[in-house]
């Protein structure tokens, strides 16, 4: 029975042209046994937003996989044996997913935003005035400076 | 109580295809939520529901082990 996955795995950017390989190597094990690849991204080298073994950068993959149990058992068992992977996670989906993803929108240069609604002066009436007096974090200027 | 008064929305973020949760690696999104030193804001600063403030604690864990986010600001 094929379960829906969400695999996101970070290579070594000194082993980078590997990456195409160790995407060949799971696409073979995911489709000579009835699985599917719904969506597969790479984001490219990013920045780490801290060191993972002395290194700053690493490249991502994303895969929406369909595969068995069996499968999966053996591509966290290759990731895991693999020491141009630094970190791999797999994530139980109940659906599969196509669409991009909200990173791969902002490397495409996607102008829409993720957000829905805003935080604004529909909801504070009479609270407002007293809102005003408190102190806000950054967090409210930087919502509304995205929102306009 | 500050909690009384302050009933500022959060923004509610757009799904990933078929997510309707707050999706881990919309990085924009939870950086939002999250304070300059690393750490998640509460939610009776943000005002997010109590749901959505799970579903953002979730994302930020695992955009943090992701190393899409920091765990700290300090080194």
């Amino acid at each position: 029975m094929n379960r829906h996955y969400e695999v996101v795995f970070l290579v070594h950017p000194d082993q980078s042209e590997q990456t195409p390989n160790i995407i060949q190597r799971c696409r073979t094990m995911i489709e000579t046994n009835d699985g599917q690849i719904h969506r597969l991204e790479d984001w490219g080298r990013r920045s780490l937003a801290y060191p993972i073994r002395k290194t700053t950068k690493a490249q991502y993959i994303l895969m929406n996989i369909e595969c068995n149990d069996k499968i999966l058992t053996e591509i966290k068992h290759y990731f895991h044996f693999n020491e141009a992977i630094l970190r791999s996670l797999v994530l139980r989906r109940k659906h599969a997913t196509t669409t991009p993803s909200a990173v791969m929108r902002s490397i495409n240069g996607d102008k829409e935003k993720t957000f829905k609604g805003t935080p604004g002066p529909t909801t504070a009436t009479k609270e407002s005035s007293v809102a005003k007096t408190r102190k806000t974090p950054d967090v409210t200027a930087s919502n509304e400076e995205e929102q306009s | 109580m500050h909690t009384y008064y302050r009933k500022k929305t959060a923004p509610v973020a757009i799904a990933d295809g078929n997510n309707k949760e707050i999706d881990y690696k919309d990085v924009e999104l939870l950086k939002s939520y999250v304070m300059e030193s690393g750490r998640i804001i509460p939610s009776r600063i943000t005002g997010a529901s109590a749901k959505t403030q799970r579903q953002i604690a979730r994302a930020v864990k695992l955009a943090r082990f992701l190393a899409l986010l920091a765990y700290t600001d300090q080194q």
